[in-house]
């Protein structure tokens, strides 16, 4: 149970990725497989360098910005359209991420620190015998030497405690926290309000660039961030964590909408976190029993995928119902929107 | 204020369908002007407009704003000085957004940082002159008004950050007549007590006939300045040409 809701939570932090560009800049972005990734294959590699993981995360999210921020400057700069941009970013990162691990995934390094400090000799920086035949005044430690070979422990001690439970939870309410003050602030505002009109916010002195920059460059932070999450939390990186994340967050947004549509706290965010719990238990229950009526775990993206047209085909329905005042079954078996 | 030098706009210059959508155009408006543009469709009134918000570079010609030529500057900059509100009432406002975060939005032009967003209380007051009751109602999605209530909560975020000129485009187009003689009465008090010079494309012709101190006709791109004089025969109803007047060729001549 713990591991569902600890899941759940580095989903929706992903998710609030994908609600960022979706819902607040309203800007379709595919870049979110690749950055997922990226996220990952950065964290892990940087870790295993000797960086401790809240700098290797924090790294990660900065990545993870750039991937973003180059897909907008493609969009705007270029002309590309943002869904192009954002295949031909995640491309670039497929590549890159395979750089990045020198191969196609990365474990995280077991040791710890007492077993990574190094030799004797790199430690005292001398021969251990010298002194039995010499005594000398004892040497300073060559404390370069020793900081190469140290080695960080892992921030997630994949002990079923509730520590890791803890500190998930607390890294996505600041993200939470700080995401809802931002978009509380003047920049916060007119990043939400050129995702309902992004003609109208040039008239108020403010580029379309710089919004689709911040915007993009936001959301990817966050899905890189919670890649390298996911990556320290399963102890691994992988070039191929990322495929099908785009829809996964969708779907989990979504779902979240569904679920908390009456609240709307700190501005929806909240949503895909609670969206991103549930799904992680839909997926538990259905990869639990789902064998007893013949489903198989790779099923699960045609059902994802699924899901987000019948949640789509759901609101079209809703809103077709909500414009003619009755619901008709012609709507589902036949007359469709362009009949009308 | 604003001065058009012998501007021309071409489209799609040197290819076979080459289109001049405005010749030689030499105007000029002055501070607290009401200019009222009409014309038919395709004559260049929004080619007109695009070159006031700097959203088109004059093919040929200068447009100067403030004495300081225009070449170059984008509609992100010469927002600074220019306000404008477009015939369909989303364009102007943010639709999901309530009525005091597009205040927020609109009190400041140009870019901004990190400070929390507030509404400053001449928004509000502001709100207060169009009578519609909107001030109570500050936390409205701005996107569940009526037409005629988004469409003069436009004009109030076009106006916050006291701009020299209002470029309106058929902004009372898509509106019921009630709510658009009231919108068009809010343009009038916004240049007769703002000062704000106001330059307003329509198709309404008693709207052209009633409001504003200069009228110009384009026709094909050419731009003529002409004086409205009230028919003495015929009532409004029967005359059939409510332009007709002393007109004044502008630049006739094409690029």
């Amino acid at each position: 149970m713990l591991g569902i809701v600890e899941q759940g939570l580095i989903l929706g932090l992903m998710s609030i990725g994908v609600f960022i560009s979706f819902r607040i800049v309203n800007m379709a972005d595919l870049t979110v497989d690749g950055t997922f990734a990226l996220g990952g294959a950065l964290c892990v590699r940087l870790f295993s360098l000797g960086l401790n993981a809240p700098v290797s995360l924090l790294l990660s999210l900065l990545a993870g910005a750039g991937a973003g921020i180059l897909t907008g400057f493609l969009h705007r700069k270029l002309k590309i359209n943002v869904l192009l941009a954002g295949i031909l970013v995640m491309t670039m990162l497929y590549s890159i991420n395979l750089r990045i691990m020198n191969g196609p995934n990365l474990p995280i390094p077991k040791t710890s620190v007492s077993a990574s400090l190094g030799t004797f000799e790199q430690v005292a920086g001398k021969d251990p015998l010298a002194d039995l035949f010499e005594p000398s005044a004892p040497v300073a430690a060559p404390q370069k030497e020793i900081a190469k070979h140290r080695t960080f422990e892992n921030i997630f001690l994949g002990t079923a405690d509730g520590q890791d439970l803890l500190l998930l939870s607390a890294i996505v309410l600041i993200c939470v926290a700080l995401t809802g003050l931002f978009l509380r602030t003047e920049l916060g505002t007119a990043l939400r309000g050129f995702g309902t009109n992004p003609s109208g916010l040039e008239s108020f002195g403010l580029p379309k660039t710089l919004m689709t920059l911040l915007g993009l460059g936001l959301a990817n932070a966050f899905v890189s961030l919670s890649g390298g999450i996911f990556a320290l939390y399963s102890g691994f990186a992988d070039v191929t964590m990322g495929q099908g994340m785009i829809v996964t967050g969708l779907a989990v947004v979504m779902l979240g909408e569904i679920l908390f549509v009456r609240r709307k706290l700190v501005y929806g965010i909240f949503a895909p976190i609670l969206g991103g719990i549930v799904y992680q238990g839909i997926l538990a229950v259905v990869m639990r029993y789902g064998y007893r009526i013949g489903f198989r775990a790779s099923d699960m993206k045609l059902l994802t995928a699924l899901f987000i047209v019948a949640v789509i085909g759901f609101g079209l329905i809703q809103t077709k119902k909500r414009m003619k005042g009755k619901f008709r079954l012609s709507t589902i078996f036949g007359g469709g929107v362009g009949r009308d | 204020m604003i001065k058009l030098s012998d501007v021309s706009v071409v489209y799609r210059k040197g290819e076979e369908n080459e289109k001049c959508a405005l010749k030689n155009a030499t105007l000029q408006i002055s501070q607290g002007d009401f200019v009222i543009i009409v014309g038919p469709n395709g004559a260049g009134k929004s080619t007109l407009m695009k070159v006031l918000l700097c959203e088109l570079a004059p093919t040929v010609g200068t447009y100067y704003l403030n004495g300081k030529s225009m070449r170059g500057f984008s509609v992100t900059q010469v927002a600074r000085w220019v306000g404008r509100v477009f015939q369909d009432p989303n364009s102007g406002i943010f639709p999901d957004l309530s009525i005091l975060e597009n205040l927020s939005i609109a009190s400041k032009k140009g870019v901004r940082w990190l400070r929390f967003r507030s509404c400053p209380q001449k928004a509000v007051s502001l709100l207060s002159l169009l009578g519609l009751g909107l001030e109570k109602n500050l936390n409205t999605r701005a996107g569940d008004l009526s037409g005629g209530q988004k469409q003069a909560l436009a004009m109030i975020m076009a106006i916050i950050s006291d701009p020299k000129v209002l470029l309106l485009d058929e902004h009372t187009a898509s509106l019921d007549p009630k709510s658009s003689v009231k919108v068009m009465e809010l343009t009038r008090q916004i240049n007769e007590q703002f000062g704000i010079t106001v330059v307003m494309i329509t198709h309404n012709m008693p709207f052209a006939e009633q409001y504003g101190n200069r009228k110009w006709k384009i026709e094909e791109g050419e731009v003529y300045e002409y004086e409205y004089r009230p028919p003495v025969c015929l009532t409004r109803s029967e005359n059939p040409f409510p332009l007709v007047g002393d007109q004044r060729r502008c630049a006739p001549k094409c690029v």
